[in-house]
């Protein structure tokens, strides 16, 4: 049947934005993700879910690189961005986060202004020549991270002075502000209350008409509300990809079956 | 899936409505079982109390109804969890029909009893009900059992019921056409192999659902049907 309501939920683009194939993630000796293929659209949501330590959020930082900054990980495999290997050496890990952008799950706003918090990224990146220019900027961020209307009387505060979903929703204005085309978002709601968590997906929602957001939560009841795809991860393995739709009435492997049905699997 | 959740007050949640489902199943193959006994010898007082039982068939409905709502709102259940109380909510709805069928097979008896008796009729309707009774007691055990096969076999089985209820219709037809004075007894005994023929397609509604609720697919492909009356015609002279 061809409901609008269907239509709206159903995966809008079948481009590929990133493809990881055969991904492996090593912390010292121990190997936390094992052979990952994995295809993630572009203007999709894609949620990861599994247990604590199943290597989703180590699989979520290699596609922009954070784990380069702990010594003892490596990353084997390709992960390309729009066809680009982005370990390749000819790659800037900051230009790459400039695209892939990333919240974390807590908080962690720079010790700045509110509106230096979220001019950070446009101002070292140059994509505001005026002052006008990022004024705008910063508001529309602002406004799209469901902030404007609580902080604009006081912008030039400090961020780190605003209540915990008030940060956290300052950490979403800032990663959107240099324009990524994929968001990484990392628990990010873990620490809101459930009218900012409502704001934020509603923010994930309206992202997804022009970028491609990739979400790790551990709550199945967001992963089914907010993406077109979820993946399951179980012990270091993509267990299954699929449209949420499906994941969640009728999934095809017996451990996603468990997992989201709160069994012991 | 038969390992328990993790959260036990959810394995009891899902047990007590199945639970539920199973009590009102019991209550509706008496009901058929009870009517047709009624019908075939003439007894006014069994079919009476098988028009004042079916108001605990509805109860038990409400509960599955309010217990499932219950579900849905405090467990979220997803996937298998989910499509289950989906199945519950359907089956209740099936059997509260197939009670109120039932309900009024006792009504017809009532008003039948002050006819003629039609000859034969009864004793096939009641091997109608048998029929259909025992289709209904496997879908529930298919339910009960996730077991598919059963379930299909329930599905093919409801081709007998609607060659039975065929026989049955032209049969009444001779008997109205020989005598009018048949007419009125006739048309109850219709309506009664009618509504035996619906029980008959609710059994198979719970037989599908109950694929559903194993298999995640509903199933597509085209049942056998053997009702054709609808294309049945008699010239009269």
């Amino acid at each position: 049947m061809k409901d609008i309501q269907l239509e709206n939920r159903a995966v809008t683009d079948e481009k590929t934005k990133i493809a990881a194939n055969n991904v492996n993630v090593y912390y010292g000796d121990t190997r936390a993700i094992k052979d990952v293929n994995i295809d993630i659209k572009s203007r999709t949501v894609t949620a990861f879910i599994g247990p604590s330590g199943c290597g989703k959020s180590t699989f979520l930082r290699c596609l922009n690189r954070m784990n380069d900054t702990i010594d003892s990980c490596r990353v084997e495999g390709r992960i390309l961005l729009d066809n680009e290997d982005i370990y390749d050496t000819k790659v800037d890990p900051v230009q790459l986060r400039a695209k892939v952008g990333m919240v974390f799950q807590k908080p962690n706003p720079f010790p700045k202004s509110i509106y230096d918090n979220v001019a950070y990224g446009p101002r070292i990146h140059g994509l505001a020549s005026k002052k006008a220019d990022l004024d705008g900027i910063v508001e529309d961020s602002l406004r799209k991270a469901a902030l404007w209307d609580e902080v604009k009387d006081r912008l030039q505060a400090p961020g780190t002075g605003l209540s915990g979903g008030q940060q956290q929703r300052l950490c979403i204005a800032r990663a959107i502000a240099t324009s990524p085309e994929v968001l990484l978002m990392d628990e990010p709601c873990s620490a809101l209350d459930p009218i900012a968590t409502a704001q934020v997906e509603e923010l994930i929602d309206g992202l997804r008409t022009n970028f491609s957001v990739v979400i790790v939560t551990h709550s199945m009841q967001q992963a089914a509300r907010v993406s077109q795809q979820t993946a399951f991860f179980h012990l270091g393995n993509l267990v299954e990809l699929g449209d949420t739709d499906h994941v969640f009435t009728n999934p095809t492997d017996p451990r996603t079956e468990s997992y989201i049905t709160g069994r012991i699997g | 899936m038969n390992d328990p959740h993790i959260l036990s007050a959810f394995d009891r949640d899902l047990e007590g409505i199945q639970a539920l489902i199973m009590k009102m199943g019991g209550l509706v193959e008496v009901a058929i079982s009870d009517a047709t006994k009624a019908l075939e010898t003439r007894d006014v007082e069994l079919a009476e109390q098988v028009r004042k039982n079916d108001a605990a068939i509805d109860a038990l409905e409400e509960q599955v109804n309010i217990e499932a709502a219950r579900v849905i709102a405090i467990r979220a259940p997803a996937a298998s969890d989910l499509r289950t109380i989906l199945t519950v909510m359907k089956l209740a709805g099936n059997l509260e029909r197939v009670g109120d069928y039932a309900k009024n097979l006792g009504k017809r008896t009532s008003a039948l009893v002050q006819m003629p008796v039609i000859e034969g009729a009864p004793g096939a309707l009641r091997r109608m009900g048998r029929q259909v009774e025992n289709m209904l007691h496997d879908a529930l055990d298919a339910f009960v059992q996730g077991d598919v096969e059963l379930a299909i076999d329930v599905r093919d089985r409801d081709e007998e019921v609607d060659q039975m209820y065929n026989a049955l219709f032209r049969e009444f037809l001779t008997f109205m056409m020989e005598d009018p004075r048949n007419i009125s007894a006739c048309m109850h005994l219709h309506f009664i192999a009618k509504n035996i023929e619906r029980m008959g397609d609710h059994a198979t509604s719970i037989a599908e659902q109950v694929i559903y609720n194993v298999t995640g697919e509903i199933p597509d492909e085209e049942r056998p049907k053997g009702d054709n009356t609808s294309y049945t015609f008699e010239t009269m002279e």
